[in-house]
């Protein structure tokens, strides 16, 4: 055990007089955890294997090395061989990708993507840049889903009731089935499908209901993601549903809608907000955002204005919205808002904001939100001018009688389903609560599953049960449209690697096909698609080399509103009173990660950090601060920081968060539960998809399940929640303990117009806002006037470094490498986290090994709240004391940025990090020792350390040392990126700049270029090398290229004024910079603030002497900033 | 007790030193040529599983590299021929030769023949074929006059000291690009004054500047 150093005992808090010294610091850090972590030195876990102390180590291995010696088995050559093709196979190039189209896809709709594969394996999906609205971008769920393809856990074969069944006797099987219900015109058979874009499906159960009129074809997905389509047919009275152009949109409300993930559609609605939010100029317009949430939604963290509000209340906003737009409504919608308290400013300055950008304004809301809502929503965009400006309106194509789950369940409870066919889903899992699908789906004589896992569903009953294992989408044909409708191929990658079928197959057997094909099956939809007389052969090849159909989008229709129509859903409608602490509302959301749970057994899904709660492997029941003090849980902090109140109580990096019961209905489950700034205040967030039973390895046991809390009438929202403490703690891995920027200068914001009376602080006024804030503010630039200006290579040679014994790198290269990332688009998707995993072989550690903050993710994303109200006086004033209610958040990635003179390099005992001639700050593994020393010397801390053999060792045996099972599983080998090294224990690693990619690019230009016959020309153009986190952002905040080439779009996105340096005081000299943030406030609205919170902290942290003039700053002054008016403020006491 | 150690005793510090220092270098020596790839890789010559003559077909049958590593000017890996790419020829030649029967059966069942690598590069060096040939750089400068060997031999240590030598000097080592596939072929430096003339200028012109640092071939 490592020696315990003993520190004095601090004195009594009492007998402490005179002057504050350093010292009082200890007297502050009374608690037990900050002395035990005092003692330490390291935090736990950081510094020594568990369970083996340095001496049980040294006689082990002494042991070991004697052994070792005996066998002599490391001297012999090992004899490897070389395997090439025995035919040879068009189009590859053993040692070179080969990219196809394919697509994701997702409920109603699909991402279309391009694989990378390695000699027929992919390992690397990419946004597919044919794809206009995407842009080449992909989102997390996608960049993830390559590891499903090689999930150890997935359905290795056909199974009825635990018998393997051939691919044969599948297909008898489903043709008796089709002939016995041919002969019944299909009464007795029901399908239960999840939702799909695919037009071939589509197709096939037109076909199998005509074939089997009587067989009940129903559709269920645990959540929604596109508004209903009843609310347009009220008010348009045409099946349509919105899609919204959120680049023309300069004005946008979001009510309770999380457009840039949630949504379908969100990786074209995130492309869009950021074209209009980007801002390059001074002259440059940018959007305004106005968000209205009960959750804290990655819409909400990047709204301008952000209102508070109970899901169950956005009806009576809507209402009142719609009053203040069109005063004529009043009479009809007036008794909506009854009850309900609302700022009558802040809808006020709101609408007039969006009537002044008629045309340009766009109003969304929540796919869950009822039909009415979303009827006053289409009333809202006709009367602002949006409709056909910034939302168009798309015919949705109904499968015709599909019916609900609800129906499905009342028809098995009524006997006539004999048999069941389960394609996908998993409704034993998600079903709603109240209709115990496990005991109907058991009361079916013969259940047939479709599934990627013998899960939950396919458990519920193994012994009448037949599995049917189902094809991953990269090992399937198929097709899908996009959320505009653009119709994209789903490509097969590889052959199936269990045997699985597509849907289509089995639905094309079941509708008694006998030669099944599930290309055939798409050649036939996309030529139908493509009109008559196309040319199969080339309709098909340019459909599969571009990756859309061309021309296949949905036209927008023309709609007109009718009021008329709302009247009838508007009727029925009663406000819901205000939840409050003994009548909680419950909002289920999708997760980010797992989705549904679909995802749950995914390790790069699981192991990624909540954008929001920054929580990784498990889900928590969020509350709000508010709620958390009436629930009398009141979480402290660490002494040393100046936002002293956490907003979860950490046990050595760990939060050890409360165990509750919420119960909704007589119902209960109980989870951790996690206090989350910005919720409404009596609204209990619960993120669904978690506590899976049969997910896999993986997916078991993370997190709880809170699907037996929903029932068919509140799927989305519940009211009349309560919690109860049951005493019980469940450790959490939480991968940011603390949520301040403490007043630091870390993420630099500015509005980005000035307020009424001009100060010089908006981006507008002074575009380089950057340079007024942190230590650059008041000192020279470390470089000086003619240091900014020179050369990479001119600044390492000509610039002095101190007397440093140390030989810095020339930076003599072709290129010079830099990124810069802009604050102001970045969504804190986490899309380039997993992106990033994908393309350099990161390990997933564990739940256990996160808790101990060993996790690889090469990139994190940061999230800060700031509320303005940190004290000057650091350790003592109240402002320090208070969990902010209402925060404004600031995200930031950060990674490696590639310091000049890297503080990392000087420490290095064995140069295993070091330079190379382009800037990039390279980890040379093989002479890498582990001593860590460069990570402590990290002033980013984005070094990460392994551990353990995470690639060869499981997870759950890591500590067995030599005595665990050794080696990858095949399958996982094959997700690995040949052109990167998979790192063993004990060395150091972190971001590369992708520099397999970079080498990659520039042998490819030289090789070409060369043939080419002209040699000389070997500076790699720019735009043709992405970066992993680069390719897949979907919002372009990322940009990578080559600094030298004034004209590069890193540059240019370099020479923007608001482009700043983090730590740039250090010296370091980073080649990663970071554009400032920017935020858009309405200085009408009541809740304006004229700076931002963060410049506010800043402001009062460094310059408290100027503290008494920042009246007009606004903060401090007036009470209620950012709160939703019918609360009161983040006033902690009040 | 003055007899417990004797008047030589004083110089046993000395000679333990000198033993040292004496059995350290040795050790040194021992390892820097015994344990290094100039010793442990060099000479290498396995038995393939069919015997294939790299001589006779260069120089009797008269292929070129690129016959059968068809991919080395494009791709990092030099791709050891297919079955297919054998029974190009010897579906018509030699069609019972007992020797190729490996090679028949690989084309008949598509399995591949297990040729014995003998160029390995560790696992953690990315070594680019495509971006050394295309550049100058000759099959010879690595794998030796394969064209002459009947087995192929391991001829160079292939070490990162090895890459180091060419890549701190590489006009030392280039070749007319015409020449690179030609194994008989002389540096540009060794053909006097013009040739060492022209390996400067083709320096100068195809601005070579090939990567002394660790990115250049550890990722």
């Amino acid at each position: 055990m490592k020696r315990k150093i003993e520190h004095p005992a601090p004195p009594a808090a009492e007998s402490l007089t005179g002057p504050k010294y350093w010292r009082s610091l200890d007297e502050l850090a009374g608690t037990p955890g900050f002395r035990a972590q005092l003692e330490r030195e390291f935090p736990e876990g950081a510094a020594e294997l568990d369970g083996v102390d340095r001496r049980g180590f040294m006689k082990l291995m002494a042991a070991s090395f004697a052994l070792g010696g005996v066998g002599l088995s490391g001297c012999r050559r090992p004899e490897k061989f070389i395997l090439p093709y025995g035919k040879s196979v068009e189009g590859v190039i053993p040692g070179l990708p080969s990219y196809y189209a394919t697509a994701m896809p997702l409920r109603q709709g699909a991402i279309p993507l391009l694989a990378e594969t390695h000699q027929g394996r992919p390992t690397k999906l990419e946004g597919n840049p044919t794809y206009a609205p995407h842009g080449g971008a992909a989102s997390l769920l996608a960049q993830a889903s390559v590891l499903d393809l090689y999930d150890p856990d997935r359905a290795r074969a056909h199974t009825r009731g635990g018998k393997a069944l051939s691919a044969a006797e599948v297909a008898t099987l489903l043709g008796e089935i089709a002939a016995k219900y041919a002969a019944t015109q299909g009464a007795g058979l029901a399908l239960l499908a999840d939702e799909s874009s695919s037009p071939t499906r589509a197709r096939l159960v037109k076909e199998l209901r005509a074939k089997l009129p009587r067989a009940l074809w129903s559709e269920y997905e645990p959540v929604t993601d596109q508004p209903p389509v009843a609310a347009a047919q009220a008010v348009f009275g045409q099946a349509v549903r919105p899609l919204p152009d959120f680049a023309k949109a300069r004005r946008i409300l979001s009510i309770d809608a999380d457009f840039l993930q949630a949504e379908a559609g969100s990786l074209a609605s995130a492309r869009g907000f950021a074209q209009g939010r980007r801002v390059n100029r001074k002259e440059d317009p940018m959007n305004r955002l106005y968000v209205v949430e009960s959750g804290m939604s990655l819409t909400g963290s990047m709204a301008d204005h952000r209102l508070r509000l109970a899901t169950s209340q956005m009806t009576a906003f809507t209402a009142s919205l719609v009053i203040a737009v069109y005063p004529d409504s009043a009479s009809v919608l007036e008794p909506l808002t009854q009850g309900v308290k609302l700022d009558p400013k802040w809808i006020q300055a709101c609408v007039e904001d969006l009537q002044a950008h008629r045309g340009a304004a766009l109003v969304v809301a929540g796919s869950h939100l009822p039909a009415e809502v979303h009827a006053m929503v289409h009333g809202l965009n006709s009367i602002l001018g949006a409709a056909g400006a910034t939302v168009s309106y798309l015919p949705v194509e109904s499968t015709p009688g599909a019916t609900s789950l609800s129906a499905l369940a009342a028809a098995i409870k009524g006997g006539s389903v004999k048999t069941l066919v389960i394609l996908g889903g998993n409704p034993a899992y998600n079903a709603p609560a109240d209709l115990d699908w496990a005991a109907l789906q058991k009361s079916v004589g013969e259940v047939i599953r479709w599934g990627t896992h013998v899960d939950e569903t396919s458990g519920v009953n193994p012994a009448a049960t037949t599995h049917l294992a189902a094809a991953h989408y990269l090992e399937s044909w198929g097709d899908a449209r996009t959320v505009d409708g653009t119709v994209v191929p789903v490509q097969p990658m590889i052959l199936p690697l269990f045997g699985g079928l597509t849907q289509i197959e089995v639905l094309a057997r079941l509708a008694g096909q006998t030669e099944a094909d599930s290309y055939q099956l798409v050649a036939a939809t996309v030529t139908g698609l493509a009109g008559a007389g196309a040319d199969v052969a080339r309709v098909m090849e340019r459909f599969l080399h571009d990756g859309v159909l061309a021309g296949s989008a949905h036209r927008p229709v023309s709609v007109r509103f009718n009021a008329s129509g709302a009247q009838s859903l508007l009727a029925a409608v009663r406000p819901a009173a205000a939840p409050t602490k003994d009548n909680l509302e419950v909002r289920f959301v999708v997760d980010a990660k797992v989705d549904d749970g679909r995802f749950a057994n995914n390790g790069w899904l699981q192991e990624c950090p909540d954008p929001i709660t920054k929580i990784s492997w498990d889900n928590a029941i969020l509350i709000s601060p508010r709620l958390a003090r009436d629930l009398g849980i009141d979480p402290k902090g660490s002494l040393i920081q100046v936002a002293r109140k956490e907003n979860a109580e950490f046990t050595m990096g760990k939060e050890n968060a409360r165990v509750f019961e919420l119960s909704l209905g007589g119902r209960t489950i109980s989870g951790p539960v996690h206090i989350q700034p910005g919720l409404a205040n009596y609204t209990v967030i619960v993120p669904l998809g978690y506590g899976r039973t049969a997910a896999g390895h993986v997916g078991n046991g993370a997190g709880f399940n809170a699907y037996p809390l929903r029932t068919t009438g509140a799927m989305h929202v519940g009211l009349g929640a309560k919690l109860r403490d049951t005493g019980k703690r469940l450790l959490l891995a939480n991968t940011q303990e603390h949520w301040s920027m403490e007043g630091r200068d870390i993420i630099r914001e500015a509005n980005y117009e000035p307020a009424t009376k001009p100060d010089g602080n908006s981006y507008r006024e002074n575009p380089g806002y950057v340079r007024k804030v942190g230590m650059e503010s008041h000192t020279p630039s470390n470089l000086g006037e003619y240091g900014e200006k020179m050369t990479p290579q001119e600044r390492a040679t000509k610039i002095p470094r101190g007397n440093s014994l140390y030989q810095t790198p020339q930076f003599d290269g072709h290129h010079q490498w830099g990124m810069s990332i802009d604050l102001n688009t970045c969504i804190g998707c986490n899309a380039c986290v997993v992106a990033c995993q994908a393309e350099n072989n990161i390990p997933i550690v564990g739940k256990d090994q996160v808790m101990r903050g060993r996790e690889m993710h090469w990139i994190r994303l940061d999230r800060y709240y700031s509320s303005g109200t940190i004290d000057a006086e650091a350790f003592g004033g109240e402002g320090n004391r208070e969990l902010p209610e209402d925060p404004q958040v600031s995200l930031q990635p950060m990674t490696c940025v590639h310091c000049e003179l890297a503080p990392c390099e000087v420490v290095c005992p064995v140069n295993a990090t070091v330079h190379d001639e382009e800037g990039i700050n390279t980890m040379a593994y093989n002479r890498c020792i582990g001593t860590r020393y460069c990570a402590n010397n990290c002033p980013y801390k984005v070094r990460r350390f392994n551990f353990f053999d995470w690639n060869q060792r499981r997870l759950d045996s890591l500590y067995l040392g030599p005595a665990g099972d050794y080696g990858m599983p095949e399958l996982l080998q094959m997700a690995k990126n040949p052109e990167v090294t998979v790192r063993m224990r004990g060395v150091m690693e972190k971001c590369t700049y992708c520099v397999q990619r970079v080498q990659n690019g520039k042998i490819r230009h030289k090789v070409k270029t060369a043939q080419a016959g002209r040699p000389g020309d070997v500076v790699v153009p720019d735009g043709t090398i992405k970066v992993a986190c680069e390719q897949t952002c979907p919002v372009g905040a990322i940009v990578f290229g080559n600094i030298l080439d004034k004209d590069s779009a890193v540059s240019r996105a370099k020479a923007r004024e608001q482009d700043y340096a983090v730590l740039g005081y250090l010296n370091v000299r980073p080649r990663t910079t970071y554009s400032g943030k920017l935020r858009n406030p309405n200085p009408r609205m009541p809740d304006f603030q004229p700076l931002p919170f963060s410049r506010v902290e800043y402001a009062r942290k460094n310059e408290p002497a100027a503290h008494g003039d920042h009246g007009a700053h606004g903060h401090g002054a007036k009470p209620g900033h950012g709160a939703a008016p019918a609360t009161p403020s983040h006033g902690g006491k009040s | 007790m003055s007899k417990l150690f004797p008047k030589s005793a004083n110089q046993l510090p000395l000679q333990i030193l000198i033993y040292l220092a004496v059995v350290a270098g040795i050790a040194t020596a021992g390892v820097n040529y015994y344990m290094t790839p100039k010793y442990t890789r060099v000479g290498y010559a396995p038995v393939q599983p069919v015997p294939f003559s790299h001589a006779k077909h260069v120089q009797e049958v008269g292929l070129d590299c690129r016959y059968c590593h068809s991919h080395v000017d494009k791709s990092a890996h030099s791709n050891v021929p297919t079955s297919q790419t054998c029974m190009n020829c010897h579906s018509i030649l030699k069609t019972n030769s007992p020797l190729l029967a490996p090679v028949r059966e690989s084309y008949a069942q598509g399995t591949p023949v297990p040729w014995v690598w003998i160029h390995q590069t560790p696992d953690y060096a990315y070594f680019n074929h495509a971006a050394h040939v295309n550049k100058g750089i000759s099959c010879v400068e690595c794998h030796g006059k394969v064209n002459e060997m009947d087995t192929v031999t391991h001829m160079q240590p292939l070490s990162m000291a090895f890459c180091l030598e060419c890549h701190r000097d590489p006009a030392s080592r280039i070749r007319d690009p015409k020449d690179v596939y030609n194994l008989d072929s002389a540096r540009l430096a060794d053909q006097g004054e013009a040739g060492r003339k022209a390996a400067e200028a083709f320096k100068h012109d195809w601005k070579l500047l090939p990567p002394q640092s660790c990115s250049g071939c550890h990722r």
